[in-house]
């Protein structure tokens, strides 16, 4: 992933706000990279550009060399689909489906078939989480529980990037370091990690921290 | 697919409303088809009420206009009559079409000895043209002698009257008798001769009887086909109506075709009404999937942002609208036989035209009126889930 010049004005009454501001760097494979910043500093518009659910003002972001100013929102859509994995501080999970359900998910808007259960199991495995629980609500499950599962979701179709909002935000510091722990082990295997966080220890988790102070990358 | 499995759900959640909601819809359809076929049923009815006279065109002398009663202030009989000469002009313009000439009146009569005083309409009809008037016999024949008559139905069931019956005419039989020869089967509503409540004696009794000579009531003339009923008014009109206006033409089938015309145009309107209710019931199908897109925008921001395409986040909310038409519309269907039934009973004392093709059709626009409904009324929500801003959608709260 590259950003090259990258700015973002959002048009507001009582004047532009400039949220980012030619902000350039790059991603590579297998990267596990913290974002941190104080809060209004841009991070969150930072994730949002990298998850393809905003388009820059100014400047280019490319990923595997796909410029996404260029690309239709249906495109840009499946981008997020195929290639980007997201992991929320709030789990967002869908209440009104299943574990697998919810977990397969993504695999069934690319497959357009219906659930997959072995794969979702599989993926479920992978992060650990107990058998018993595949086919509970999200309700029923703990906060970790439930961040589990939102990372299987993410994984589920081999993203190339994870991008993760403050993962660990609403769970108590035992579980969200067992999340990071399988973050980490998820990094490890060779996945693409980008991390937007408040807390410096979960911070030190990652190999590399891009630090962002009113929409620029201080250095 | 999922989306379907979400949309079922998300209605099962939200069992009440979806089944308000709902209820809105079957009371819709219910009132579009029961009215539907309550119109259907009514056109039913009257259409078996009417003989079949869409061959006939029937000639009145014409009694409109200035003149007052007897047009133009003669006050003769004669001049509310059509004479044998126009007779013979029909006649010669209609060919080969049958022309009937007919004389009417009403008269007092007694049935057998020590009767009570009746008084009926009484035709003089010549008897070589009773077949061509289509009269179809419960008992008896069409054959009568100069003294002899037929009856309609109605008048015989009520009068006790049997083939062999004598009636007396006039006051204390100062008409002389006639004896009934056949019992004619119930025609209905007729353009020609009303023969249900009737006595039809021949053209010379009635002539002899009456002293009318060849003045005649109406003349009925019986196209031939290949002839249109249309065509033959013109003609006589422009025959008999060249300088003053003569005779009146009524051609049936034109007639029969305005009564249909009528009744059509009453069903469509009871059903635009019906359609009120439709309209309501949409309206509180938009309402709940506007509430059920703006409960769920955060969700809709979390689909969007793993990759759900506009177009399967529209298919989801259209899917619960259609589940809630589909459902309500069939429910309604299947009630409005039962409501058409009813009102039928009610208001026609009649449901034997309810399981007709037209009473399917009718059902079948209800049910396809409600389901349409639902889906317009569905459009619009889905269509602005679909096009919500992921960013904002995600810090909904």
């Amino acid at each position: 992933m590259l950003f090259r010049d990258v700015s973002k004005v959002y048009p507001l009454p009582a004047g532009d706000v400039r949220a980012l501001d030619g902000v350039s760097f790059r991603v590579d494979r297998g990267e596990f990279i913290s974002v941190m910043g104080p809060s209004g500093s841009g991070k969150s518009t930072l994730l949002n550009l990298m998850g393809c659910l905003d388009t820059p003002t100014e400047g280019d972001i490319f990923i595997s060399g796909s410029r996404i100013r260029d690309m239709s929102d249906m495109e840009l859509t499946s981008l997020r689909r195929d290639r980007i994995g997201f992991i929320f501080q709030y789990f967002n999970l869908f209440p009104l489906l299943n574990i697998i359900e919810n977990v397969t998910f993504p695999l069934m808007l690319k497959t357009g078939k219906g659930v997959d259960p072995e794969r979702g199991r599989d993926v479920l495995r992978a992060v650990q989480l107990d058998e018993k629980l595949f086919t509970h609500t999200p309700t029923e499950l703990s906060g970790g529980q439930q961040q589990r599962v939102a990372i299987a979701r993410a994984l589920i179709n081999n993203p190339d990037i994870l991008l993760c909002d403050e993962p660990t935000g609403n769970l108590d510091s035992k579980t969200g370091a067992g999340i990071m722990d399988l973050m980490t082990d998820l990094n490890r295997n060779g996945t693409t990690i980008i991390m937007v966080t408040h807390d410096s220890r979960i911070a030190d988790y990652s190999r590399r921290t891009i630090r962002i102070s009113d929409g620029r990358i201080v250095p | 697919m999922i989306f379907w499995e979400i949309a079922k759900r998300n209605i099962r959640l939200h069992f009440l409303r979806s089944t308000l909601a709902m209820l809105g819809i079957v009371i819709g359809v219910v009132a579009i088809a029961s009215m539907g076929i309550l119109g259907n049923s009514l056109v039913a009815t009257v259409s078996d009420s009417l003989s079949s006279v869409g061959d006939s065109v029937i000639v009145y002398p014409y009694t409109g206009g200035g003149g007052g009663f007897g047009g133009g202030g003669s006050g003769s009989t004669e001049n509310m009559k059509i004479t044998d000469q126009q007779f013979q002009q029909i006649k010669r313009v209609v060919a080969p079409g049958v022309t009937i000439p007919v004389h009417s009146t009403s008269e007092r009569m007694k049935v057998g000895v020590g009767g009570d005083d009746l008084v009926a309409s009484i035709y003089g009809v010549d008897p070589q043209y009773l077949k061509d008037l289509n009269f179809e016999l419960s008992a008896g024949s069409l054959n009568n002698a100069n003294s002899g008559c037929l009856v309609g139905s109605a008048f015989a069931e009520d009068n006790n009257i049997r083939v062999g019956s004598r009636i007396s005419m006039g006051t204390d039989g100062s008409k002389g008798a006639l004896r009934v020869t056949g019992i004619i089967k119930e025609r209905g509503m007729s353009f020609d001769i009303s023969t249900d409540n009737a006595v039809i004696a021949t053209q010379d009794w009635f002539e002899n009887t009456y002293n009318t000579g060849k003045y005649y009531d109406e003349v009925v003339v019986k196209v031939k086909s290949g002839q249109d009923t249309a065509d033959v008014k013109t003609v006589i009109e422009k025959q008999l109506n060249k300088r003053d206006k003569i005779v009146s033409v009524m051609d049936s089938k034109a007639t029969l075709a305005a009564i249909f015309e009528t009744f059509g145009a009453v069903t469509t309107f009871v059903t635009a009404i019906g359609g009120i209710s439709m309209v309501v019931a949409g309206v509180s199908i938009f309402n709940i999937m506007m509430m059920s897109v703006n409960e769920r925008v955060k969700e809709i921001g979390i689909m969007r942002s793993i990759g759900t395409q506009k177009k399967e986040v529209m298919s989801m909310f259209v899917y619960e609208a259609a589940i809630i038409g589909v459902i309500g519309s069939v429910v309604g269907g299947i009630l409005s036989l039962l409501a058409g039934y009813a009102i039928s009973a009610l208001m026609l004392q009649s449901t034997k035209y309810l399981f007709t093709v037209a009473t399917a059709i009718s059902v079948g626009e209800g049910v396809g009126f409600g389901i349409v409904v639902c889906l317009a009324c569905g459009l619009y929500p889905a269509w602005q889930a679909a096009n919500l801003n992921p960013i904002d959608a995600l810090r909904h709260e």
